[in-house]
């Protein structure tokens, strides 16, 4: 019970704390980082503070000491399912699947005949739900990470693909035009005006695909795997009680993800300087 | 408060919670089947009420771990295999066996003969398809007692992760995979495949068999008397249906099938299904023999580097239950 009362006093102080940064010092830079993570450290305090004074079973919610001792002991397992899954599984698919949907999203721009003709089945493809292709791409691609891209090339395609059409529609008329009175080839109007035009929206798409990327790559690892990656391991230690190592495996995912996101942000970033959004 | 916790960790756990409160819930350890029959006979036959019971029998499938529906407290009584259930007990879970109507083990490794796999001693350099879950127990401890490792290297064997299946065997993506000889068998033969082409290693014959579909329950609730003696009619009634299935197998079938809510089984593959279940069920009136748990406890300790259970398991069973359910 100790433990409980003493997780409920640290967030009372952490709460006043916060309250007090908050409203004194809220235009300094350290305020801005430490807020949100005292924050952070509290809700870690909390559970650890809840599992422990209600005698949580380890089976139901292991605690975040034990999540971080079993993290600590087992970083080369965690390594090797990340290498397989989010690096080969995840990234070659996000790569390959987005490239495919640039390609196809300047070619429908270019033609209305492949626009009315491929942008229904790009619809089709969004609409197929994971759990239905995941075990065909696993007979079809076999069960290492061939078969994960193929599911996550299936999944990040649509959105980039919707996006980059938008964009490309998003110069008005009056831009083309000066563009047409310099004489200006289609391909050096895509280049110079029509894509950096396109690319916040690009980067929409690209950001949407991070999250799916992973989510797909992970749950297509259920229908059949070798013996390592995140979505095995996560099956798989369920059936063997370890939830230490479930909750490591998801720790893994949720850093993967936001760095990933991160990354296409920054990339954002830097390269659309020049549009309001961009602005701060 | 704890339980409140508990049960909200369970609602999130549970994927299929019992519309109202029978006396005894039962999870199955997969889908429903004649596995399971003996249950579902008892159920439809009236033995249960006959004992004043309500029971509440809840299919499991390949997502859902028996152990960790017992660990949400979402059932309680499960059928589970023993290796799964001593591992668990190994991992703060304690699980007790209170009957044991499986005499035999059904698990069986089926290769293509074309993978000129003869022998164990051929596994080597091979892929082998293998169940996880809890279910792996066994095939580790087999692999370890013949020295062979699981690593993917070529003086051992690449593991795949099979799904609920036998795809991999038909695609050749794997030259062996893990089968019942009630189930998975009968599907790679009516998926075409001729018995002739096929060469299987049962795990009774390989001296390394463990005991599956026993009945386990949470050793706490054993100290309750309300409990033991609602367990003792379960079992008795259990048993009872589980006679009654090997000497109808063909109705016990058709009951099996009444009670299959999804409707993906088959007459044919279920009547087939309860024929060989009869076989494994045939040598057991309900009660444990303990001979045949020291020898799961052996098979599972001998892992080499890598035991399935590290110490000798206590208390992990008892025939108080089955003793008053057989006078």
């Amino acid at each position: 019970m100790s433990f409980l009362i003493f997780a409920i006093l640290f967030w009372a102080v952490a709460f006043w704390m916060n309250a007090t940064i908050a409203a004194r010092w809220s235009e300094t830079g350290w305020a801005r980082y430490f807020v949100p993570a005292l924050f952070g450290v509290t809700l870690l305090v909390l559970w650890e503070g809840i599992v422990r004074g209600f005698a949580v079973p380890q089976v139901i919610l292991p605690a975040p000491s034990q999540i971080a001792m079993r993290f600590a002991a087992s970083t080369g397992v965690l390594w090797v399912d990340f290498r397989q899954t989010i690096l080969k599984g995840a990234l070659s698919g996000y790569v390959m699947g987005c490239a495919a949907a640039f390609v196809m999203a300047v070619l429908v721009d270019r033609s209305a005949f492949l626009e009315r003709g491929l942008m229904p089945v790009g619809n089709f493809l969004a609409a197929l739900p994971i759990v239905g292709i995941a075990p065909i791409f696993v007979m079809w691609f076999g069960f290492d990470w061939q078969s994960k891209a193929a599911v996550v090339i299936v999944t990040v395609f649509f959105p980039v693909l919707v996006n980059m059409v938008a964009g490309l529609k998003a110069t008005d008329p009056l831009q083309r035009d000066l563009m047409r009175t310099y004489s200006a080839s289609y391909l050096q109007t895509l280049i110079k005006m029509r894509l950096p035009a396109a690319l916040p929206f690009l980067f929409n798409g690209l950001k949407i695909a991070t999250t799916l990327a992973l989510i797909g790559a992970i749950v297509a690892e259920f229908f059949g795997s070798p013996t390592r990656g995140m979505g095995f391991r996560i099956s798989t230690a369920v059936g063997q009680l370890d939830m230490a190592l479930v909750w490591s495996e998801i720790t893994v995912a949720a850093l993967a993800g936001t760095g990933f996101y991160g990354l296409i942000a920054l990339a954002e970033k830097v390269l659309t300087f020049w549009h309001p959004s961009q602005r701060g | 408060m704890k339980n409140w916790m508990m049960g909200a960790a369970l609602a999130a756990l549970a994927t299929a919670s019992p519309a109202f409160a029978a006396d005894v819930t039962l999870q199955l350890k997969w889908v429903t089947q004649a596995q399971f029959a003996g249950y579902y006979v008892a159920k439809d036959k009236g033995f249960y009420e006959d004992e004043g019971i309500d029971v509440d029998i809840l299919p499991g499938g390949p997502d859902i771990s028996p152990t960790q529906v017992m660990a949400g407290g979402g059932a309680d009584v499960t059928v589970d295999w023993m290796p799964s259930a001593l591992a668990a007990r190994e991992k703060g879970l304690p699980l007790v066996n209170i009957a044991q109507p499986f005499k035999s083990s059904g698990m069986m490794l089926t290769c293509l003969k074309e993978s000129g796999i003869k022998s164990p001693e051929d596994f080597k350099g091979k892929t082998l398809g293998v169940w996880f879950g809890g279910n792996e127990y066994p095939f580790l401890s087999w692999m370890s007692t013949l020295g062979i490792p699981t690593d993917g290297s070529p003086e051992g064997v690449t593991v795949l992760k099979q799904g609920f299946n036998v795809d991999p065997l038909l695609q050749k993506q794997a030259s062996c995979i893990s089968t019942m000889t009630y189930n998975e068998y009968w599907q790679i033969i009516e998926a075409g495949i001729s018995p002739d082409d096929l060469v299987t290693f049962k795990y009774e014959d390989e001296g390394v068999a463990t005991l599956e579909d026993g009945l386990y329950v949470m050793q706490d609730k054993l100290e309750d008397p309300d409990f033991k003696a609602k367990m003792v009619k379960f079992v008795r009634a259990s048993m009872k249906g589980w006679k009654w299935a090997e000497e109808n197998p063909d109705e016990a079938a058709e009951i099996v099938l009444d009670n299959d809510m999804t409707g993906a089984q088959t007459e044919e593959h279920q009547k087939r299904m309860m024929e060989e279940v009869a076989k494994l069920t045939a040598g057991s009136n309900g009660a444990l023999d303990p001979a045949d748990y020291q020898r799961t406890v052996k098979v599972l300790m001998n892992g080499g580097s890598d035991p399935v259970i590290t110490k000798e398991p206590e208390g992990a069973y008892t025939l108080e239950i089955t003793d008053e359910a057989l006078k």
